[in-house]
């Protein structure tokens, strides 16, 4: 049986980008309920930090917000919730939903483990807290160990445990936990535009810049490396280019489209992407903290530019973000706010994933009129656009603006709806990334770039020797001696 | 829009293929796929010769894994009009 989008709504319930756009509504809505007087996200768990041979429930384990609540019945409670979302999702998208509810019921239990695991305190705590928790040493690395340690996880099983990947696959959604956590995140935009606009004004701006460079600078020198080094067919080069340059797999399946490219080459070019993502997410944040450990906006956005899917950008932002921070507390003397290196990678990549239905529509009409040169033969429709727009970003400025907007009616509303939104934008969408990290890792197998050859060299040659050193360059132009807010 | 003919486009690995439940059509590029849905049309006798065909290609997203159409739901479709001339076979 086909599957055909003939309709402006083609996917709203079938795809995990609407989906994405459903959850984090659903959660933000249940945060407006403190304006009633209603505490609808308080049950909610979070991790909390524990020593190593003082492990208690009470301290490992806590509810958001109902306080007398029991930390199990609170973990449970979560567990219920998002399963029967998760898998009311998985139904309207046809997944295996007895699959999907093994496979998403034993990824959720590893992430919490991991999780409850990264919040020990000699793997976390910053070295002027070491008194606090009764320590002689640790490795201050915040909460970057959790990341650290899920994706650790998820890549052993994705390469050593192949069948039980296989079985994990149908709930190992990185792109939709993370799409889903962007959502969230627009509740933390928010709370940013209210406390520094120039701020956040700024980071706009060099998005606006950042889409220029990905678009009219990275596109061209990759395309021209690939047609004149590389001898790539046109079209091949194109869809390369585009997965390299732009946002990844979706670029590549948008362009690919847009030129009529075989269904092979953008299938290829994703598998390129998934996992040179990886490599990118295990040496960036590391490197970009110990070469300019002062400079937090630079090294956030250098990653936007440079990470090309948007689940491995967000989940290399969050760990940027958590070593930055834990290493600016040990050796600066400072400590910044949290999210706000997180915030300069997504917004960045933001900005890029939002105009590729616009490209595509360009690379269509000058695959039309101009390479194939058959004007009257195919209709070009400015529906594409739509087609291609990142759905989750409307979902991200929809929670945004809101957030904003409630907010500012007066100081009470403002703090009464920042007690139920603090569940929503911190344990909910730092489970969801946890969720991204073991999930991307789980469905990451090395062992699928053999026989990649030319592809995969012009990928590594394109990404380390062009993109990532111009990324830094720009990025270094419009963000250095920038800074977080300090506590 | 109205077309005059649907059919439903995938791609094996190795060519085109423009399915419909009277025909099947096929081609390397699309450009020769266009060419041959003209001769199936032609020779069924589906629609009068040296008429204009509009015909609505909708891509078969089955030919694209599952865990890539997470990323996009949408690859294309496509909208041609055929030119029926048995002569030359022309696409316009």
């Amino acid at each position: 049986m086909s599957e055909m989008n003939r309709k402006w709504y083609s996917g709203m319930t079938r795809t995990e980008d609407w989906w994405a756009v459903w959850l984090g509504s659903m959660m933000f809505l249940a945060s407006i309920g403190s304006l009633w007087g209603l505490d609808l996200t308080g049950w909610m768990a979070k991790p909390g930090t524990w020593v190593w041979g003082a492990f208690s429930l009470d301290a490992a384990l806590k509810p958001s917000g109902y306080e007398n609540w029991h930390p199990f019945l609170s973990w449970l409670t979560t567990y219920l919730v998002f399963t029967s979302l998760t898998c009311l999702a998985a139904a309207a998208m046809k997944l295996d939903l007895k699959r999907f509810f093994a496979g998403w019921s034993i990824l959720f239990v590893l992430t919490w483990v991991i999780w409850v695991i990264g919040q020990e305190a000699h793997f976390k705590v910053p070295f002027n807290e070491f008194e606090k928790y009764g320590l002689s040493w640790g490795l201050s690395l915040g909460g970057g160990f959790s990341y650290l340690l899920a994706l650790s996880v998820g890549l052993i099983i994705g390469n050593f445990f192949k069948g039980t990947a296989d079985f994990l696959m149908e709930a190992a959604k990185p792109e939709w936990f993370i799409k889903t956590a962007i959502v969230f995140l627009g509740i933390k935009i928010g709370i940013m535009s209210i406390e520094a606009t120039g701020f956040i004004t700024e980071l706009v701006m060099t998005g606006v810049a950042a889409t220029f460079v990905a678009y009219m600078l990275f596109w061209p020198i990759v395309y021209v490396l690939g047609r004149k080094v590389f001898r790539l067919s046109r079209d091949a080069a194109a869809v390369l280019s585009s997965g390299i340059s732009i946002c990844g797999v979706s670029a590549a399946i948008a362009t690919a489209g847009a030129i009529r490219a075989r269904p092979v080459l953008p299938v290829v070019v994703s598998i390129l992407v998934v996992i040179f993502a990886m490599f990118e997410l295990i040496i960036l944040p590391g490197l970009y903290t110990a070469i300019a450990p002062n400079q937090p906006i630079v090294n956030g956005s250098a990653l936007g530019l440079t990470v090309k899917t948007d689940g491995a950008d967000a989940a290399a932002g969050a760990m940027l973000d958590e070593l930055m921070r834990a290493n600016a507390e040990a050796n600066l003397g400072v400590v910044w706010k949290e999210g706000w290196i997180l915030m300069a990678s997504l917004t960045t990549k933001i900005w890029i994933d939002m105009f590729i239905g616009v490209w595509a529509f360009v690379l269509a009409l000058v695959w039309v009129y101009k390479v194939e040169r058959k004007a009257g033969q195919s209709r070009i429709g400015p529906m594409e656009i739509w087609h291609r727009f990142p759905k989750f970003v409307l979902g991200y400025l929809l929670v945004w603006f809101s957030y904003v907007m409630l907010a500012s009616t007066g100081t009470e509303t403002a703090e009464a709806l920042n007690q139920t939104a603090a569940a929503v934008e911190g344990p909910m969408r730092n489970m969801m990334f946890m969720l991204t990290f073991v999930s991307i890792g789980v469905i990451t197998d090395f062992s699928k770039l053999k026989g990649m050859g030319k592809l995969a060299l012009l990928y590594a040659v394109a990404l380390f020797g062009i993109i990532a050193p111009i990324a830094y360059g720009v990025a270094w132009i419009f963000h250095r001696g920038m800074m977080p807010p300090s506590l | 829009m109205k077309f005059d003919l649907e059919v439903r486009l995938a791609h094996d690995g190795d060519k085109w293929i423009a399915y419909h439940p009277d025909f099947e059509a096929c081609g390397q590029s699309l450009a020769e796929l266009d060419q041959d849905l003209t001769r199936c049309l032609l020779d069924r006798q589906l629609f009068p010769e040296n008429s204009h065909v509009t015909i609505f290609m909708a891509f078969d997203h089955n030919c694209i894994p599952t865990w890539i159409r997470q990323y996009a739901y949408h690859y294309f479709n496509r909208h041609i009009r055929l030119n029926l001339k048995s002569a030359s076979l022309k696409t316009q």
